[in-house]
């Protein structure tokens, strides 16, 4: 057999250039029209974020004197991070807030895929759950810490009420350091982990339903099934949003302000607890200042990390 | 998925219908408690072994919320301030996720990126330096205070959401538009915002829940009583001794009411902007 | 005067691809003009530029006698039906249609009026009052075509309208588009890759290749007279059987692999050109219709071939054979040739129904000489005078 490229329709190949032809005009105007729609967003949200993250940065790294009507800052120095890195409240902030994270997060992508694997089968009412799942999300964080507080507290709390009834005794959670990181990491739980299952059967929602009557048919467990079926596909989604949520946990700062005020102690203080106290309780801008940027860069830290996470997101949808 | 018929008394206990009734227990008992307690009578809130029950029920709590404590004062600049910022984030977001979703732009890709890192930034880095801002302004404790941070941290993720809406529509919509005759900017009014609606609603309905359950700012820049916000103005209820959690719990209720009605009813638009990718909580 | 005047109208993006060729071509005023060719080949390219929505890089183009390179898509006075109809999914038939008019500031009245007598044209009038999404393909099609109509334009264009639909309505549709254009009477460039909607819609054909013009005749020129092997290949379905073959003396004989055919005077002298090749090769071509079973007492030229595979449509018998001649293929005619597991030698031939062809004997063809087409091998150009 022979092909043939039928010379007869080409050009004739000489050394000449393509004609150059005249620019694109269009594709120009219309991206003219793309900036011109998009500055006031972008410069909002640069005019509020950028700058003020600058004048953070260089806050840090002055001598900060808080007056009766503003700011005295003098000099450069190093002396607030120096502080920071000494003073152990900050390092306990730091795990504090890490470990935090951690084991909330967790718990909540467990108990939340529990829900939702539950919730997936369910055939009459799933709309209504779906909906009754929303309800601690919406709900303002400083209320949910005043109602755990409520069920917390040491004299009338429901919970102490029940550990009476079984015999436990008189707990002061929020008055003892262990307990009020649990009682804490509990209303936290509660209020996150609706949310995460809504993630979850959402994702699973769509995921094809073949593959599950193949699994079946070769013969699979349930439980291997989820593993090794249903777990892989979700783990974009699943990853996307466990990243965002630890992103995002850097600061902490309702839940432990008004449950506990950071305490015992400083016991539930997070970064941002810590960063809001010197700022704002003990005048400290300086220290402050240096707590804030910290955080913001090891937030920064954990984006480029992630980069390529974000970048494919963003590829993902480009068209 | 596998649909087994279940028969007999199976169809109603069983392993789903019990795992439901315990999820349901799960989030509905600690609301039960928020809504019951606000119904005790103040005397009754701090009693030992607690009342499961309200006995009396007594709405004493309402009205004191709103005539001991300025709870009416709070609701109207949450919605004030929610309001506005929403229809800020969305007058402004719109333009620029159909720009960033439709236009051929240089630089698309980097900016987007950015605009996801600065979604995840932590308020605290930049409280007080918009404090000193505010204050040089003489705009310490007012509207505006709440209504430009507030724009400004949400537009990020509403241009993603809206971008993603905005990817969704046929790319022949414009083209269509410029040959009937429709200068761009009524081809995005006309034709695209239609079209996108979905995605302005799903925008909105979390800007709202964002703006009405915000905290640290509005605790940093709104403390003097008739600037506050709802979680402030709750937060701050009593004093140092006494926790009035029975007004509080009667203040939330009230103020949960709105935000939960418009989550169920824009839920579909929740539930897809969830999935749409880029999630937050 | 030419409604549509394209003069070495060429395109070449950015990034350097040179997508249409000195493309030079003239629509006459109510003429049904197809542009057809395998993806990639720059009709769409084309139909864009003529458009508006696609840049001229160089060339001219004239619409109604006046130069439009620079002028946007509403000042040339075009209409365009879209692959995907892009229809407003959130207006209504009746707004989608009138959309255009509306943009105009036309009085309710006359857009009302318009709009009933392009719906009742289209056999739209029952659903003026539904949105797209409530409409089944075929109509959803009318719609956007009634868009195009509304606006009495000086020329319609259309991108592959019927490729979104399932092979029964498309059938259907092609009849219906054809009667509505006759009907308007307004000069249509049609885009498509199917060479059947191509022949069946088109007054006149436009085959394109790689940016390239190939040949634009009536579709039944194209059949019988293809300038090249590429248009021989396209048009036609199934595709024409091409073979190399060597000229006899004269030019009065060709032998295909073992297998001598001779050619009548008739022949001959209509290819007076082929008396240049003898002793050389060329490229044969055989279109399936041309090669019915030779019934015993035939004494024309026959052509034999061993049968692969028979099969059986009801209306004829579309025999698989091979010769022992080489086969030649046109590069991008069909997307199959890249595909298939080609042997050499195949062939295809459409036979009698009736014909007792068996997969494993051999069968003998009557070529009909009166169709035989010969190429330049190399060029790929058709052997006239």
């Amino acid at each position: 057999m022979t092909t043939i490229s039928s010379a007869a329709g080409q050009p004739a190949v000489t050394a000449a250039a393509p004609p150059a032809g005249r620019p694109d005009v269009n594709r120009r105007k219309l991206a003219r029209m793309g900036w011109i729609f998009a500055a006031p967003a972008l410069i909002f949200v640069a005019g509020v974020t950028i700058f003020p993250i600058l004048y953070s940065v260089v806050m840090s790294l002055r001598n900060v004197n808080a007056t009766g009507n503003g700011f005295v800052m003098t000099g450069v120095t190093g002396a607030n991070y120096s502080a920071l890195i000494h003073a152990a409240v900050w390092r306990y902030a730091l795990g504090f807030t890490i470990v935090y994270t951690i084991i909330t997060v967790v718990v909540e992508l467990v108990l939340g895929t529990a829900i939702a694997l539950v919730l997936e089968r369910l055939t009459a009412g799933r709309g209504w759950m779906m909906a009754l799942l929303l309800i601690p999300w919406s709900m303002i964080t400083v209320i949910n810490a005043e109602l755990w507080g409520y069920i917390y507290e040491g004299t009338y709390g429901a919970l102490q009420a029940i550990f009476q009834a079984i015999g436990l005794g008189h707990p002061n959670i929020l008055g003892t350091s262990t307990p009020a990181i649990i009682g804490m990491m509990v209303a936290d739980i509660w209020k996150t982990t609706p949310f995460v299952a809504i993630i979850v059967l959402a994702g699973l929602v769509m995921l094809p339903g073949d593959i599950y009557e193949a699994a079946e048919i070769d013969g699979a467990s349930g439980w291997y099934t989820f593993w090794h079926v249903t777990l892989p596909l979700l783990r974009p989604t699943l990853a996307l949003a466990v990243m965002f949520r630890v992103l995002q946990a850097f600061g902490l700062f309702d839940l432990p302000y008004v449950l506990t005020g950071g305490g015992p102690g400083t016991a539930t203080t997070s970064l941002a607890v810590l960063g809001y106290d010197a700022m704002f309780k003990n005048l400290d801008f300086g220290g402050g200042a240096a707590v804030a940027t910290s955080t913001a860069l090891l937030v920064l830290l954990g984006c480029l990390l992630s980069l390529r996470t974000f970048r494919v997101q963003v590829g993902k949808e480009n068209t | 998925m596998r649909n087994r018929k279940r028969t007999g008394w199976h169809r109603v206990i069983n392993g789903v219908n019990i795992s439901t009734f315990l999820v349901v227990l799960f989030i509905g008992l600690p609301l039960y408690w928020l809504i019951a307690s606000s119904f005790k009578t103040p005397a009754n809130i701090g009693v030992d072994p607690p009342q499961y029950f309200p006995d009396p029920l007594s709405i004493a709590n309402y009205k004191s919320a709103f005539v001991q404590y300025d709870f009416g004062v709070y609701f109207r600049n949450s919605l004030i301030i929610t309001l506005i910022s929403t229809a800020l984030v969305l007058g402004l977001g719109t333009l620029a996720g159909y720009a960033l979703g439709r236009l051929p732009m240089r630089g698309k890709f980097t900016l987007l990126v950015a605009l996801l890192m600065i979604s995840v930034f932590p308020e605290i880095a930049l409280i007080a330096p918009l404090y000193l801002l505010l204050h040089h302004l003489g705009w310490l404790n007012s509207y505006q205070a709440l209504i430009i941070p507030y724009t400004a941290f949400n537009l990020p993720f509403a241009i993603w959401i809206l971008r993603n809406y905005m990817l969704g529509i046929p790319k022949e919509m414009e083209e269509t538009g410029r040959i009937d005759g429709a200068s761009p900017l009524r081809t995005v009014w006309s034709i695209i915002l239609p079209q996108a609606l979905p995605g302005i609603f799903t925008a909105g309905i979390f800007c709202f829940t964002a703006c009405w359950t915000e905290f640290l700012m509005a605790l940093t820049f709104n403390i003097s009583n008739n600037y506050r916000t709802i979680p402030v103005g709750v937060s701050q209820f009593g004093t140092i001794d006494v926790t009035p959690y029975a007004t509080i719990f009667a203040a939330s209720v009230v103020a949960t009411v709105p935000i939960g009605i418009l989550v169920f009813i824009f839920r579909k638009f929740v539930i897809s902007g969830l999935t749409s990718g880029a999630v937050k909580g | 005067m030419a409604t549509v005047s394209m003069d070495q109208v060429n395109k070449v993006y950015p990034n350097g691809f040179h997508a249409v060729h000195d493309l030079s071509l003239e629509i006459a005023d109510g003429e049904f003009m197809v542009l057809v060719g395998p993806s990639g080949c720059g009709k769409t390219t084309a139909l864009r530029m003529v458009a508006g929505l696609e840049d001229i890089s160089s060339g001219t183009m004239r619409i109604g006698g006046r130069e439009v390179n620079d002028l946007s898509p509403k000042e040339r006075d075009i209409a365009m039906v879209f692959q995907n109809y892009a229809l407003y999914p959130h207006m209504t038939v009746a707004e989608n249609i009138g959309f255009a008019l509306k943009l105009r500031k036309l009085s309710k009245d006359k857009v009302n009026a318009k709009v009933t007598e392009t719906a009742e044209i289209l056999g739209l009038t029952e659903w003026l009052d539904r949105k797209p999404g409530q409409l089944s393909g075929g109509q959803r099609q009318r719609v956007a075509m009634g868009r195009a109509i509304v606006r009495e334009p000086s020329v319609f264009l259309m991108d592959e309208p019927l490729s979104n639909l399932d092979a029964k309505l498309r059938v259907q549709m092609r009849a219906e588009v054809s009667r509505i254009q006759r009907r308007i009477g307004v000069a249509t460039i049609y885009v498509t890759h199917d060479q059947i909607e191509a022949m069946t819609m088109g007054d006149r054909v436009a085959v394109m290749r790689a940016g390239v013009l190939q040949q634009c005749d009536s579709p039944q020129v194209l059949y019988d007279r293809p300038d090249n092997i590429f248009v021989a290949a396209f048009i036609g379905s199934p595709a024409m059987n091409l073979y190399e073959a060597t000229v006899g003396d004269g030019g009065r004989s060709v032998k295909l692999g073992s297998q001598h055919i001779d050619l009548p005077d008739a022949v001959t002298v209509a290819h007076s050109a082929l008396a240049s090749y003898a002793g050389k090769a060329v490229v044969v071509g055989l279109r399936p219709e041309h090669l019915p079973a030779a019934h015993a007492g035939f004494t024309g030229p026959v052509l034999a071939g061993d049968v692969d595979l028979v099969e059986a449509l009801g209306s004829e018998l579309v025999v698989h054979f091979t010769i022992d001649a080489k086969r030649v293929v046109a590069e991008g005619a069909h997307a199959a040739d890249a595909e298939a597991a080609t042997i050499s030698g195949e062939g295809v031939a459409r036979v009698d129904p009736r014909t007792p062809a068996k997969a494993g004997e051999r069968l003998n063809f009557a070529v009909d000489v009166d169709g035989i087409q010969f190429f330049d091998p190399d060029s790929g150009a058709a052997i006239w005078s």
